[in-house]
């Protein structure tokens, strides 16, 4: 690679990664975008099911749990499909199935070839019991900073059906994370979008179970810093990873 | 968003996914084979704050996964095929690195000198 070229990637980097933050907290929408960040890796061979639950509290409305459940597989060494049902319990209400999602990540440069790991996410999602469509596309980045590993996702999202409008909107996450074990890994969160603006701290870490399985768990606490995020929101997510 | 924040965006996008895969890295070799599931060499030395692009050839035919939370790298490469591991730059040390489907026989380090040591 010329220097030149190893200048424009680096260069690319460091100005998207602030440029996506700028424009997200400037945008209007309409949703909580607190979730998983991605890292933008893909395993050959590699099987998952997923539990992702993410719950939220504000003093001035009804508790609301939202709980994922999902199965993924490598569909080659580039590509990971990951298929989910979504369920709701707002406080008052039964749990009920709310969206059915279908993603597809797709990794593009090698780990450490460049200044930053690329990645792209696609996300296919409708509501289970409205005729409410959303498309997104995640533009994934990461980089080694000494003991630290700095992730970034930029969102463009698109939402159509009744009754909602026909919009887009953009969330940009950033995820900084201290490895210090396998085990245990701490790092902070900042979560930004329409609606969301988000900070906080994450706890992560895997045990291996033998014959190439896994068990990985994250734990995230993130505090809503404006009047329209939820005061509290938890997320927990564990991973069975095997081949 | 401003409609002009918004092209310029979506040209950074454009330009991201669409320019990045076509750049080649030139970075130092390194050839490992597995066979017998096991490393072959099982020690590699690497100069001190340098990336080095290592070339792993899997000559069983099962896969194995290349595996090494001290270098922050994971990576399956199918039976019969080979696979492209970047790392560094480093600090010199060792790191440990094992086949994740083999994990009693497939173990090997990385060793990253100093240019003084490598020297001596």
């Amino acid at each position: 690679m010329t220097s030149g070229a190893n200048r424009t990637i680096r260069c690319l980097g460091y100005v998207a990664l602030p440029i996506a933050c700028l424009v997200s907290t400037a945008a209007i929408a309409d949703g909580i975008v607190i979730d998983k960040i991605y890292d933008p890796y893909v395993q050959p061979l590699e099987k998952e099911f997923e539990f992702r639950s993410l719950v939220f509290s504000d003093d001035d409305l009804a508790d609301t749990q939202k709980h994922r459940f999902g199965f993924g597989r490598s569909l080659s060494e580039r590509w990971f499909g990951e298929i989910y049902a979504v369920g709701v319990k707002t406080t008052g209400e039964e749990f009920r199935i709310d969206t059915y999602e279908l993603e597809f990540k797709r990794q593009l440069t090698e780990q450490g070839e460049y200044a930053f790991d690329w990645g792209l996410l696609f996300e296919i999602e409708r509501q289970a019991d409205v005729d409410i469509w959303e498309i997104s596309t995640s533009l994934i980045a990461s980089r080694e900073f000494g003991g630290w590993v700095g992730t970034a996702n930029f969102d463009v999202i698109y939402e159509w059906g009744d009754p909602v409008i026909n919009e887009f909107e953009t969330a940009f996450h950033t995820q900084f994370r201290r490895r210090w074990s396998e085990h245990f890994e701490p790092g902070v969160e900042i979560h930004l979008g329409q609606d969301t603006l988000a900070v906080g701290p994450i706890f992560a870490g895997l045990k291996r179970l033998g014959g190439g399985s896994k068990l990985a768990w994250e734990l995230g606490y993130f505090a809503g810093l404006d009047e329209i995020t939820p005061d509290d929101t938890v997320r927990l997510t564990l991973e069975y990873e095997f081949y | 968003m401003p409609k002009l924040i918004e092209r310029k965006l979506i040209i950074l996008f454009l330009v991201a996914t669409v320019a990045l895969p076509m750049v080649h890295a030139a970075t130092p070799e390194i050839v490992l084979e597995i066979r017998n599931h096991l490393f072959e060499p099982d020690i590699i030395r690497i100069p001190a704050n340098t990336k080095v692009k290592l070339v792993i050839f899997n000559l069983d035919s099962t896969p194995e996964e290349f595996e090494s939370y001290e270098l922050n790298r994971e990576k399956v490469i199918m039976g019969g095929r080979k696979a492209v591991i970047f790392i560094g730059p480093l600090s010199a040390g060792e790191y440990p690195f094992f086949g994740e489907f083999n994990p009693q026989t497939a173990v090997g380090k990385v060793i990253v000198e100093d240019e003084n040591d490598a020297a001596e």
